[in-house]
């Protein structure tokens, strides 16, 4: 469903990725893995299309989008949950999640939306009118993942979501990313979190330093050394 | 008694023009983080405007409206796009410099166009007074005073429950999230600075009647603005209305109670006077 072909990208002519090849199938929940500066968060704003692409191709259902704009990738459904949960602290949940189905194609969906996210996470139905800068860490990134459901995403792509989380937190949002999974979802999960994301994830890539280090079933990037030599920069 | 009821009245209706000349500059410093320093000449500008179309064509500076709002519109969007948008978020000073240069330039070329001396347009309810007890109001303050509320009104429910308004808040919060969500972060700042300019054409033709203009006017604008902005603690709609009364009150006092050049000091002592106290602004933000 998204495949990125050979893409090398990165910041001001300097680049982060090289030669990256990943590819994400209908329904996967695909794991990104990798210690601090491996390259995560750069591989997911290149598909975002707000890091552009030095060389190779990005392909979605079959198209080329390497030179879609960012606004329009939203549209076609890659839609990004940020790292550190970034919600409009000056706008209410309601608002948040009602700009998360901002773009033209999520509009006419936005009540249908609104009532799957509320019932995924009926603590936020509860505290619609709250203003998002309130909420704690826990809630915030629910306002998060929420606004991307609400964006109509049918690539979800999270950036760190236990980043920063209390225990029970980090479980709860992982019982919600298995329950997206098993609603069909595509998702592609960043995360420095190795055990708890082999658990999950059906298959797993392991960046190291800007290049895949390790690729494959989740059970066996765990078990392959070179995972564990990746997290250690050996 | 009565001219300090006069003072008031007076400084309430001009100060809430002050009020919207200064939503224009949060509006844009919120979206876009600059502060346009040829905001006052964007005004002069748009007095001249209602100028050229009431010796072209006698229309009054109410209904020149119609043109300048459209025009001034274009040109904020110009503006922002050509000059602005390829310095933007690299050097504050640099901005400052562009929209100063921005100043000259307008400031100039309306003396090239219309000399230097000063000149009125005037609009058929510019003599129009009322009396309230011992109050007089003129007719052009009203008016300046009541467009000035509604517009205000209007523009914080445009941001507060349009999805537009809700874009252009989104941008101002943050604005990287915004973009993952879809949103056209560059446009939505073309389209607040135009917004902004094209406020002014209105704020324009409010101060109009009974004001002689000149060319070199317009920084007197920019520095009024300033202050209520910085007064209304820059992005608070209902402080910077606030700021522009306070503003207004003190230059009526100033000028009934005063000489005259003492009397164009005292806004300034007043708002320095609140600095001094209350640097965050007028209204205190959670």
């Amino acid at each position: 469903m998204l495949e990125m072909q050979g893409v090398t990208a990165g910041y001001d002519g300097v680049p982060v990725l090289r030669d990256v090849s990943v590819n994400v199938g209908r329904g996967e929940l695909v794991g990104l893995l990798g210690a601090n500066n491996a390259g995560k968060s750069t591989l997911i704003n290149v598909i975002s299309g707000t890091v552009p692409i030095m060389s190779g191709r990005l392909m979605f259902d079959g198209a080329d989008i390497s030179k879609t704009s960012a606004q329009d990738r939203v549209e076609l459904g890659l839609v990004q949950v940020p790292e550190g949960r970034l919600v409009f602290p000056q706008m209410s949940v309601r608002e948040n999640l009602l700009l998360g189905g901002y773009n033209r194609k999520a509009r006419p969906d936005r009540s249908a939306n609104m009532d799957h996210v509320v019932s995924l996470f009926p603590r936020l139905g509860e505290r619609l009118g709250q203003l998002a800068g309130t909420l704690s860490g826990g809630e915030q990134q629910m306002v998060a993942i929420g606004r991307g459901l609400m964006a109509g995403a049918r690539v979800l792509m999270l950036d760190e979501p236990s980043l920063g989380l209390s225990p029970l937190f980090v479980q709860f949002i992982f019982e919600i990313i298995d329950k997206l999974h098993a609603e069909g979802m595509t998702i592609l999960l960043v995360e420095q979190n190795l055990s708890l994301t082999v658990r999950h994830a059906d298959r797993c890539y392991v960046l190291e330093r800007g290049v895949v280090a390790v690729e494959g079933a989740s059970a066996a990037v765990a078990e392959d050394p070179r995972t564990r030599a990746a997290y250690l920069g050996m | 008694m009565d001219e300090l009821l006069q003072a008031l009245v007076q400084g309430f209706f001009v100060g809430s023009a002050y009020g919207l000349l200064a939503l224009g500059m949060g509006l844009v410093y919120g979206v876009s983080g600059i502060v346009n320093f040829a905001h006052g000449d964007f005004v002069s500008l748009g007095m001249y405007l209602c100028f050229a179309l009431f010796t072209a064509f006698a229309l009054d500076p109410y209904v020149s409206v119609i043109f300048t709002v459209p025009i001034m519109i274009a040109l904020g969007a110009l503006v922002y796009r050509f000059l602005i948008k390829p310095i933007a978020g690299r050097q504050l000073l640099m901005v400052i410099q562009l929209t100063l240069g921005v100043a000259l330039l307008i400031q100039n070329g309306l003396m090239m166009v219309f000399g230097g001396q000063p000149t009125r347009a005037p609009s058929m309810i510019e003599s129009k007074l009322f009396l309230v007890g011992d109050v007089v109001i003129r007719g052009a303050h009203l008016v300046a005073c009541i467009v000035s509320f509604a517009l205000a009104i209007l523009l914080y429910v445009m941001l507060q429950s349009t999805d537009t308004g809700r874009a252009i808040r989104a941008v101002q919060q943050e604005p990287r999230a915004a973009a993952l969500m879809g949103v056209d972060v560059g446009r939505v700042q073309v389209m607040t600075f135009a917004i902004g300019v094209g406020v002014l054409a209105i704020a324009a033709a409010l101060l109009l009647p009974g004001l002689p203009i000149q060319p070199t006017q317009g920084l007197r604008f920019t520095v009024i603005t300033l202050l209520v902005f910085v007064l209304g603690g820059m992005t608070n709609f209902v402080a910077i209305m606030l700021g522009g009364i306070v503003i207004g009150v003190a230059e009526a006092i100033g000028t009934i109670y005063m000489t005259h050049t003492l009397g164009q000091l005292l806004p300034y002592l007043i708002f320095v006077a609140i600095m001094l106290f209350r640097p965050q602004g007028l209204v205190w933000r959670s």
